[in-house]
């Protein structure tokens, strides 16, 4: 039917035009790649009126006035060609261009040529995105563009990451991004949903130019995302194939202590463990009050020996795994003249490192693009992922697989005589817990954009959107009967939660693009946008369950918590953007955006943010004649940004309605009003320079940046005696600053062999400026202006006494002490969670059909406090649960000087939180190696594909620093909310993983 | 022309698109502080609101306070087999960062009272007003003297110098209050709870403060104060003409929730709150056994005798790993329901009358004699009134004290009052038959720093006005 049209359409253009024409040429247009007929390809006369398109078989039929010389055939995703006429027929062959398709970059609510850009956007093509195993889609972000600073919240699968653009925009952890998908704000959450191979690309909107028009929420950096629509050509099919295993990056620099180490250590402390102190019983032939030492040597031996033997010796074989991982993938796509679609479905199957542990997904896509008109289009984006996780507890006790990796002694079994699992001197067993306390989430996200765009008089576009994300969560975490957790607790119970989310934005624009005298091109463009999001969530808890096997709540026969509760958010929005260049040498922007949250309080309800931007293109100036220049641009820019990224009513001071006492309603007070809060706002500047140099072999470019946050959204302190800890409002400023540069070298360039190397940095220099009220305390962080935001404050440790063997500690007045003070705690200025540089050095090497990659990952100057390390070295105070061998190093004798002081002085058993587990986070890490192989077309066009790729990917596969542990520090663990980096809490381990796979397309 | 008309009209429409009315937005589980207090309905459940408010803190009589006292004290041994919780509060290794955290959990909940206090007056004044200014006001004194116990010296041992927590009585967000003298400070306490006294319901149940509960409350802060006098008439108003303590029989029913009787005021905690703290903070029971965190010293424990029904009330001597121990089982549960889920009593008029014999060993022995008899009659089985004087006298009443509040939350207390040191059995270990590891510090001096623990190192960090006491 389309075709139909189509041609009729194409038929009464002829019919409409022929009369004044007096020459009739036909063709056929093909792809320069394949040979075959390109439908769609916009076919007009130069210098005259008349045009036309190619049909589905890549002709055309044209009528010419006599005077027409040349026809131009032009076509989205090749380069334009120009062809004289010379007889009736004229048949054109169109190359297609990687780069002009690239060209387009949708930032800013509309549609910008690269090469137009004022802003600072980077882009991080698909390649970079598509077939990166067992990892999120935040983490293979990490590197890929300057200024970002991408963090893995943990290595559990479905985790979310910390990414940072240009530093800490704003101090709460939470802060991220706004993330725009398809025109739609999605959560980061939801963002480890999508499958990366639907995304086209992903531009990251570093400077105030580029991010300004998104206004209140922009203040941490905007992430555009774009994804798939189809190219013109034949329908392409494509599957791809991976498989994968993960696996728990291993320690560095420490190593836990074998049986016979733990016994030993022990023994030296004069510990005596409750399995030794049965296996001396009289029971077992000793005398009566038998000790450890008490016994012969042989004795003992005999015991240890038979400790080692039934103990599980290492932990990981039982609490850990080689996780697999399997994608399948299939996707189809396409385009012609008025229709372009993309529609793929996906099943990714992710097991975690640690047992019992997944995460799958599934989903779908359909993207479609309609030329209703050749005034107006319409177009829909619809994806929908639904994943399915399974988590383990991720607490600071034994509930946590990989915390009793740490806890459980060597010595110590897996299971009892009698089959069940040994409870451990730890008194849990999260190995049965894994299994019989399962916490399951279920998740629905789906997204979809609907669109309209009309163009009217040549140069006004009017577009309207309806963008929505509807996300559906249910979690069931159940107590099984029979479990070691419910006999502890004296009852079964399982807790079912669950919400419904809905956001939609309604964004209508209207903009108009005009060139004047062939030089000077302008645009504006002005839109309104409204936004809301409803969340409405439940929880439901029963107890006394008949049987394990039964797991929904009919079946518990005490209900005994149901409660739902509901929560919403809008946002209103105005904006504007106005831009112009001369003859493409000179460039100027501006933008300004007015928005209204109902977060704020109605004093600040609503705040207005602008910027604005100047480029200079150097290389298009008549002067400029270096030849081995081949590209020369200057950028800078300046304007604001705001930040909304707070609780839906912290403005109110209210008091709680849901509390009751004796099964009786209650009220307690929740918050205290703040009717000044007002938005967190940015002022960032911006410089760049960019260059391609001898034929671009050398590429590269430069900037800096300077970020002034005011009015920090932070909770602020109140002195306890009033009731409460803190209110939300406003704290003071900060600023982040850095430069940053990236650098692509090719070494060898010729037909069978293409070699580059690239590097690039980024550095953050953080610093509070301004504090409205003084020192606010964080924990073992603080905020002191004129220091890094989250300064470790700590008492300082001076080392062992090498006369005693006791822990001394640093007064504030530098003397030193033996006895611990908190009051005496001081701040460590340089030294704060916050990275002060990061980057990448990479390789890429391409030999006929083979290519290679390789791309190493750098951070530092951030120090993390080594919980893990004090735990498992300390002083006596936890011989029992394993240690470190690092904890054989104490003090024994007077003169000994070692880093642990004499555990057999009951003093020293306590570790106090000094600096002395205060580590540097510096790292080097092989992230990523990637060897592939690509069939050639002549072998593949047998199983009639047009490519097949086979590749095998390492992540993570080395790591050096000297960090005791692993310095990949995220979040502290899951059920923390600490400060990104500030501890490590026995999170998920970071995995190192290897994969396979195969890519093929028809 | 039309076609521009169109368009433009359609561009305006568009872009128009919302209302300022789309941004009011408000929760849908809170009210505004300000409508909190407009009608007697939102009184009671402002003053549920401060039940709710020890019931949730885990600081206080719903959470670690019925163990502190003694883990700080000498009726407890640390069981290595346990999870060693509370270790630091056992070894007395508390600093700044690491204190109890009553400080910031007990001015949550006076700040409910504060709130009903300044807010009682929007309402017309009528019985049911009087009764809930009662009840905050007296809920409010002993939260403060709670707090003032753990952090200050008591009255009896301070000087005029020594300061004690701010008695803040403002829901003003804005104070940075600096510390108050003890003695003032009890002055204030007290006004508070005789001010209740006389505006509080004699018939809240004893789920709420109530009138007898008050004056059994008035009657621990004159024992604290070392106004005998005053001590023993309120002990005689909380306990009335016939104190029922209750006898032997119904004794053990106070634990399991089975009786009120002998409670004046204890915090709900209903199945469906389901706080298993108390029982947790002493025990859990696993497949090897009773686990318990701390036993009972081997010393103490000698000194229940074997027809003294708080010995099967509150312990239980039993195997765990094969290795018998004497465990702590008076917060065990109720019968047929969860492990551990019990009320938090408050106050009882065991202690009461305690309270009364002590002050009466000053004024009037015979009648603290009597008081000692009362007592024991109903806790001993085949008990034969005997006959004391002298420090024999006081030293059976304190003995008494020390057996009935066991566990309770008054052992470190008390010792701190008499200005006592700290003797734990520095021999025996966490096992029945004293085998195990004996404490590693056993000796507290008396008047040692440590007997005031630490302030937040966050309080004092924000407000300047605060001070840390002495020697953190």
């Amino acid at each position: 039917m389309k075709k139909l049209l189509q041609s009729l359409f194409i038929l009464l253009f002829v019919a409409g035009t022929a009369m004044a024409q007096n020459r009739t040429i036909t063709g056929t247009v093909t792809g320069k790649d394949d040979g075959k007929p390109l439908p769609g390809v916009s076919v007009k006369i130069k210098g005259a009126k008349g045009a036309t398109q190619t049909g589905s078989n890549g002709s055309f039929t044209i009528a010419v006035p006599t005077s027409a010389a040349e026809l131009e055939f032009s076509y989205l995703g090749y380069v334009a060609l120009s062809k004289g006429i010379s007889g009736s027929v004229v048949n054109a062959t169109l190359e297609s261009d990687a780069k002009t398709l690239n060209d387009v970059v949708v930032v800013g609510y509309q549609a910008v040529r690269r090469r137009d850009l004022v802003g600072n956007v980077a882009t991080i093509g698909n390649k970079e995105v598509a077939n990166k195993p067992a990892m999120s889609l935040t983490q293979s972000l990490q590197g890929a563009a300057t200024g970002v600073q991408v963090t893995g919240a943990s290595g559990r699968p479905g985790s979310n990451a910390y990414i940072k653009i240009r530093g800490v925009g704003s101090i709460n952890a939470s802060s991220e991004p706004l993330i725009i998908m398809d025109g739609v704000q999605i959560s980061s959450a939801a963002y480890n949903s999508i499958n990366p191979n639907d995304i086209e690309e992903i531009n990251v909107l570093k400077d105030a130019a580029a991010s300004s028009i998104y206004g209140s929420r922009a203040a941490n950096g905007v992430i555009v995302i774009t994804t798939k629509l189809g190219k013109p050509g034949d329908p392409t099919i494509r599957y791809s194939y991976q498989y994968g295993k993960a696996e728990v990056q291993g320690l560095k620099n420490v190593q836990l202590m074998t049986s016979a180490e733990k016994l030993q250590y022990e023994y030296e402390l004069d510990y005596t463990n409750p399995l030794i102190t049965s296996a001396i019983s009289t029971a077992n032939g000793f005398p009566a009050n038998s000790t450890i030492t008490s016994i012969s040597a042989d004795q003992r031996q005999s015991v240890w020996n038979s400790l080692i033997a039934s103990g599980a010796g290492d932990w990981r074989k039982y609490l850990l795994r080689k996780g697999n991982n399997k994608t399948h993938e299939i996707s189809l796509s396409g385009a012609d003249d008025k229709f372009k679609y993309y529609f793929s479905l996906n099943k990714n199957d992710n097991e975690g490192t640690e047992i019992n542990s997944f995460f799958n997904k599934k989903g779908g896509r359909l993207n479609i693009e309609y030329q209703a008109k050749d005034w107006f289009k319409i177009g829909t984006n619809l994806g929908i992922t639904q994943t399915f996780e399974r988590q383990v507890r991720e607490t600071f006790n034994t509930q946590n697989l990989y915390a009793s990796l740490f806890l459980y002694n060597p010595y110590e079994a897996v299971k009892n005589t009698d089959g069940t699992y040994n409870t451990t001197m730890q008194g849990f067993s999260s190995i049965e817990g894994s299994l019989n306390n399962p916490v399951l989430y279920n998740r629905i996200n789906s997204y979809g954009t609907l669109f309209g765009e009309a163009k009217f008089f040549k140069h006004l576009t009017l577009r309207s959107q309806i963008g929505s994300t509807y996300n559906t969560m249910k979690y069931e975490s159940y107590l099984k009967p029979g479990s070691n957790l419910a006999t502890l607790l004296g009852y079964n119970q399982k807790n079912d939660q669950g919400n419904q989310d809905f956001f939609y934005t309604f964004t209508n624009t209207a903009s108009w693009n005009q060139t004047f005298a062939a030089k000077h091109n302008v645009n504006f463009l002005v839109g309104s946008e409204f936004s809301k999001d409803a969340l409405y969530s439940y929880s439901l808890t029963g107890r006394n369950f008949p049987t394990a096997s039964v797991e929904t709540l009919e079946n518990a026969s005490t209900p005994t918590t149901a409660s739902t509760s509901r929560s919403s958010y809008a946002l209103e929005s105005y904006f504007g953007s106005a831009n112009y260049n001369f003859d493409r040498k000179y460039y100027l922007t501006f933008s300004a955006r007015r928005d209204g949250s109902s977060r704020f309080g109605a004093n600040n309800r609503f705040a207005n943010f602008y910027a604005g931007g100047i480029s200079w293109n150097i290389k298009n100036e008549k002067f400029f004649k270096a030849d081995w220049v081949d590209a020369l641009a200057l950028k800078a820019s300046a304007g604001t940004t705001g930040n909304n990224n707070i609780g839906n009513y912290d403005a109110l001071g209210t008091y709680a309605l849901n509390v009751k006492y004796n099964d009786l309603p209650a009220a307690a007070p929740a918050r205290l009003p703040n009717p000044n809060l007002t938005w967190e706002t940015n002022m960032q500047y911006d410089g760049s320079l960019t260059f391609g140099l001898l034929n671009n072999r050398l590429s590269g470019d430069f900037g800096y940046y300077k970020k002034e946050t005011k009015d920090l959204l932070y909770a602020v302190n109140v002195s306890t005696t009033t009731g409460f800890a803190t209110y939300q409002g406003n704290i003071g400023s900060m600023t982040n600053s850095g430069f940053e540069g990236s650098l692509t070298g090719t070494v060898v360039r010729n037909k069978d062999v293409n070699w580059s190397i690239s590097g690039s940095f980024s550095t953050v220099d953080n610093k509070i400026t301004k504090l409205y009220s003084d020192n606010v305390p964080n924990g073992y962080g603080r905020f002191v202006v004129g220091e890094t935001l989250n300064t470790f404050f700590l008492v300082k440790w001076a080392g062992i006494n090498p006369d005693n063997g006791k822990n001394q500690f640093y007064n504030i007045d530098g003397t030193t002490t033996e006895e611990y003070s908190s009051g005496q705690a001081q701040l460590l200025k340089g030294k704060s969670p916050i990275a002060k540089y990061f980057g990448t050095f990479g390789t890429d090497l391409r030999y006929k059909d083979f290519d290679f990659s390789a791309r190493l990952y750098y951070t530092g100057g951030n120090y993390i406090l080594n919980v893990m390390d004090q735990v498992a070295a300390s002083d006596g105070e936890n011989v029992n649960s394993n240690q470190f061998t690092e904890a054989f190093n104490y003090w024994k004798k007077p003169g000994d000087n070692v880093h642990y002081a004499n555990p057999l002085d009951p003093t020293q058993n306590v570790t106090y939180d000094t600096d002395k587990y205060l580590e540097k986070g510096d790292y080097l890490s092989l992230r990523d190696v990637t060897v592939g192989y690509n069939l050639p077309v002549k072998y593949a066009k047998y199983i009639k594909s047009k490519g097949i790729r086979i590749f095998a990917q390492g992540t993570n596969l080395a790591m050096w620093t000297k960090f005791k542990g692993i310095p990949e520090v995220g979040e502290s663990n899951r059920e923390r909310t600490d400060f990104a980096g500030t501890f490590n809490l026995y999170g998920y381990p970071p995995l190192k993983a290897y994969t396979f796979g195969v890519d093929v397309r028809f | 022309m039309k076609k521009i008309l169109f368009t433009v009209g359609a561009a305006l429409v568009l872009l128009g698109a919302c209302k300022k009315s789309d941004l009011e937005l408000f929760p849908y589980n809170q009210v505004e502080t300000t409508q909190a207090f407009n009608s007697e309905g939102d009184v009671q459940l402002a003053v549920n609101g401060m039940y709710a408010g020890i019931r949730t803190s885990t600081s206080y009589y719903s959470g670690t306070w019925n163990i502190l006292a003694d883990v700080l004290a000498d009726n407890l041994v640390l069981n290595n087999s346990g999870r060693l919780s509370m270790k630091a509060f056992y070894e007395w290794r508390y600093t700044g960062e690491s204190t109890y955290n009553l400080f910031a959990h007990g001015y949550t909940i006076t700040r409910r009272a504060n709130a009903i206090i300044e807010n009682i007056s929007k309402l017309p004044k009528t019985a049911f007003t009087d009764n809930a200014t009662g009840e905050a006001l007296a809920l409010r004194a002993m939260t403060y003297f709670d707090m003032s116990r753990v952090y200050s010296k008591t009255y009896t041992n301070a000087s005029d110098a020594d300061l004690t927590i701010p008695y803040t009585t403002t829901t003003d967000p804005s104070i940075t209050p600096a510390k108050e003298p003890v003695k003032g400070f009890y002055d204030k306490v007290i006004a508070d709870l005789v001010q209740a006294e006389a505006l509080i319901n004699a018939t809240n149940g004893v789920g709420r403060l109530n009138k007898a509960a008050v004056a059994g409350l008035l009657s621990r802060v004159y024992f604290y104060k070392g106004d005998n006098a005053n001590t023993i008439t309120a002990a005689n108003r909380a306990l009335g003409t016939t104190p029922n303590l209750p006898n032997i029989a119904t004794f053990p029913a106070i634990w399991t929730d089975a009786t009120e009787a002998g409670v004046l005021f204890k915090v709900k905690n209903t199945s469906i709150d389901n706080l298993n703290a108390l029982g947790v903070n002493y025990f859990q029971t696993v497949a090897a056994g009773v686990k318990s965190e701390y036993t009972i010293d081997y010393s103490f424990f000698q000194l229940f005798a074997s027809n003294d029904v708080r010995k099967t009330a509150y312990t239980q001597t039993s195997a765990f790993n094969n290795v018998l121990q004497n465990h702590v089982i008076k917060y065990k549960g109720r019968v047929g329901q969860p492990a551990g889920v019990v009320d938090a009593k408050v106050i009882r008029t065991a202690e009461v009358l305690l309270n009364k014999a002590e002050a009466e060993y000053f004024t009037n022995p015979a009648a603290a004699l009597a008081d000692l008899i009362l007592l024991k009659s109903n806790r001993y089985t085949g008990y034969v009134p005997e006959v004391l004087a002298g420090p024999a006298l006081l030293a059976e009443i304190q003995l008494q004290r020390r057996l009935e509040l066991a566990f309770e939350g008054d052992r470190f207390f008390d010792i701190k009052r008499r200005n006592a040191a700290i003797n734990r059995d520095a021999v025996h270990g966490e096992n029945a038959d004293g085998t195990g590891k004996p404490p590693v510090f056993a000796t507290m001096e008396a008047g040692d720093k440590r007997f005031l623990l630490p302030y937040p190192q966050a309080e004092i960090n924000f407000n300047t006005n605060f001070t840390q006491n002495p020697g953190y």
